[in-house]
């Protein structure tokens, strides 16, 4: 017990910006009594590179490859979410043939997204063999892209009006048998990480989010979901050629980790199937629009456009003034609402727990700090 | 149909326009300009409907900012646009109060533009380094002398 | 017994060859990602294209334990301060590596107005190898990696083996 002389004070941690389970370079000021944590203070701005301040110098063409890198992990969903604005700005449509390709590399790169979560989640955790199983997994899909792209993480792929490449039999052929191939795999997941007794452990009822809670953060994505709201951008607000698929949205019951994991883990799944579909449904015909302009000059205006991405809901605000460069480009990153929930869920919890539940947010530091 | 709820919800707080936009053009189902008292009041009236915080941005223009937020609802879509002109060197009502979401993005408006909210938390950097002395994203206009 | 530079006062040739090719075989990185790079560096560790058969595939999150610091992403001017005093705690004799071409020259974010990151690891810290790229095949790691060590023992790798020329 403690006695008279002995003063009982919180002690301040710091938890990064060079730490292994921080996803990036990422701070957290932790204010701790013994092995609790009092006070949760995530520091960002490590990983600045001024994208805002380059898209207002930049042509709208010379900016695309920007966004290959603010979330590198789902690359070609910020493409779409950024050519889709523009071309709701000039009005360009984009043809059936072009809208399927761009699905099904997107949704494919949400997969290797996914794949790199539950890897380097559970490296968080201590376990190093789903690591190596799911990077196995995602070098397949990898593959698959690098083919087609050209790339394997910073991805530039669409072309405001279509996409550049068209995908063939040889691709076909592939991405069927990794959907194979995949699926084949689920089992080898459940029994080395879901049924894990030490995982359950972990992940049960650790890091609880309420609904009201996702309202007043502003949160998306499988945040979202794993707490029991089915908002999936691609059904609550579809866009491309969504609407023609048939998918699934998994949700969680309880809001603590594992729901999000399982989410995502089954997300996955319902990756597959658009896959799947996609592949049987693709029509032929052109994969790029025919009159697109030489020179991207949109009348003065401004729109929001809006696209699921692995971590939530990407929003492109782009400002215009009829000039060849945007006046204004807002990037609306998941991960910025997602992680300001950190400071509330964090306190009156273990450091382990905490490792736990900032996994579990799908934290990527760049797109947070562009 | 929650578009109208809003429009009804927002009637008495006497705002300088509300009308619909034009979803396919711009994305937004709902266009609304208020001014920087009104804001609090909005925000409280958004989310007693149940819809949340997506965006805050910053725009700066020759004589003042315009603040954008940007507000959706998870069970009905309905996107919100508020526009608020803030004069140059005026504060702006925070609504972290109503909103924690908006703590972080309102320190990110006052980092990159400079853009001071009134009762806020905690108004620090977030972005760049905490002894960062410009404010990046302000524009250089040839007539006005407020530059970075 | 050491001189005023801080060299030992009798170099044993043979000894320093066997140091010096124990230390180029198990080079220990540490986990420095920064951005993108970081993911090619955790694929170059993974299963495909095995870091551990060379040796360096024990990263280690301290930089007590390390002899070998990655520089894997851009560096923002917030970061510049924590990465040299991460080199300064490593032990010598350390290398760094500087991957992709953020590390190298700031890569496709310096432009003349820029504010936000520093343009290249060197001028912060003594750099070894540049592995150009963005990002870099983890093949083109592991070439770097090989580089540092052609560059720690003073020898050549097996060349009737090598498919380049020269």
């Amino acid at each position: 017990m403690l006695e008279r002389g002995i003063e009982e004070k919180t002690y301040v941690l710091n938890l990064g910006p060079q730490h292994p389970s921080t996803h990036g370079v990422l701070r957290v000021e932790l204010e701790m009594e013994g092995e609790f944590i009092t006070k949760a203070d995530p520091d960002i701005g490590y990983g600045h590179r001024g994208h805002e301040h380059m898209a207002e110098n930049r042509t709208y063409p010379q900016f695309l490859p920007n966004m290959g890198r603010v979330d590198y992990l789902h690359a070609l969903a910020y493409n779409q979410g950024y050519c889709m604005a523009v071309e709701k700005l000039i009005g360009l449509e984009v043809p059936e043939r072009g809208e399927f390709v761009r699905v099904i590399t997107a949704e494919l790169n949400r997969i290797t997204s996914h794949l790199l979560w539950v890897g380097a989640y559970l490296l968080d955790l201590g376990a190093f063999t789903p690591f190596l199983y799911c990077f196995d997994d995602r070098e397949n899909a990898l593959d698959l892209l690098d083919y087609l792209t050209g790339s394997r993480l910073t991805y530039c792929f669409y072309r405001f009006g279509g996409v550049p490449v068209d995908i063939d039999d040889d691709f076909t052929e592939g991405c069927r048998k990794f959907i194979q191939r995949l699926r084949s795999r689920w089992v080898d997941y459940d029994n080395l990480v879901t049924k894990n007794v030490i995982f359950i452990h972990r992940t049960r009822d650790v890091g609880l989010i309420t609904q009201e809670q996702c309202i007043r953060y502003g949160l998306t994505g499988p945040m979202v979901r794993g707490s029991g709201l089915p908002f999936d951008i691609r059904r609550s607000e579809p866009y491309s050629v969504y609407p023609r698929f048939d998918f699934e949205i998994p949700i969680g019951e309880r809001g603590d980790v594992m729901d999000r994991y399982l989410v995502r883990l089954r997300e996955m799944e319902q990756s597959l199937r658009i896959i799947e579909q996609a592949l049987d449904k693709i029509p032929n015909g052109p994969i790029m629009a025919e009159k697109v302009p030489k020179r991207i000059k949109p009348a003065a205006g401004e729109v929001y456009m809006a696209v699921e991405s692995a971590r939530g809901e990407f929003g492109c605000y782009i400002v215009s003034e009829g000039n060849p460069k945007p006046y204004r480009i807002k990037l609306r990153v998941p991960s910025f609402g997602n992680l300001s929930i950190l400071p509330e869920i964090a306190v009156d919890t273990l450091v382990a727990d905490l490792v736990a539940i900032l996994g579990s947010i799908d934290v990527v530091v760049p797109e947070i700090d562009r | 149909m929650l578009r109208d709820n809003i429009h009804k919800a927002l009637a008495p707080l006497n705002l300088e326009q509300v009308e619909s936009g034009d979803y396919a053009k711009t994305g937004y189902h709902l266009e609304i300009t208020a001014a920087p008292e009104q804001i609090p009041e909005v925000a409280k009236t958004m989310l007693s409907l149940g819809c949340f915080l997506e965006s805050l941005t910053g725009l700066h223009y020759p004589e003042h900012f315009t603040l954008v937020y940007h507000f959706n609802n998870f069970g009905e879509l309905c996107r919100t646009a508020v526009h608020v002109k803030v004069p140059l060197d005026q504060e702006a009502p925070t609504i972290s109060h109503i909103y924690p979401g908006a703590n972080w993005y309102e320190r990110e408006a006052y980092d990159l533009y400079g853009v001071r909210f009134t009762d806020h938390p905690d108004l620090r950097r977030i972005l760049l380094p905490f002894e960062a002395d410009f404010h990046p994203l302000l524009k250089k206009f040839e007539a006005s002398s407020a530059d970075a | 017994m050491e001189t005023k530079t801080g060299a030992p006062l009798v170099h044993i040739g043979l000894v320093e060859e066997a140091l010096n090719l124990a230390r180029a075989n198990s080079l220990w990185p540490l986990t420095f990602g920064l951005a993108c790079c970081a993911i090619e560096m955790m694929a170059a560790g993974a299963a495909r294209f095995d870091l551990d058969r060379f040796g360096a595939g024990v990263f280690r999150p301290s930089p007590r334990q390390c002899d070998l610091m990655i520089v894997a992403g851009t560096i923002s001017k917030k970061m510049g301060p924590a990465l040299v005093r991460l080199w300064e705690q490593m032990p010598a004799p350390k290398w760094v590596i500087a991957m992709g071409n953020c590390a190298i020259s700031g890569g496709p974010f310096y432009y003349p107005d820029q504010y936000a990151i520093v343009p290249g690891a060197d001028l912060l810290i003594p750099v070894d190898v540049y592995v150009p790229g963005c990002p870099p095949r983890p093949e083109g790691l592991i070439e770097g990696i090989l580089q540092l060590e052609e560059k720690i023992t003073q020898r050549g790798r097996l060349r009737k083996f090598r498919d380049v020329t020269g």
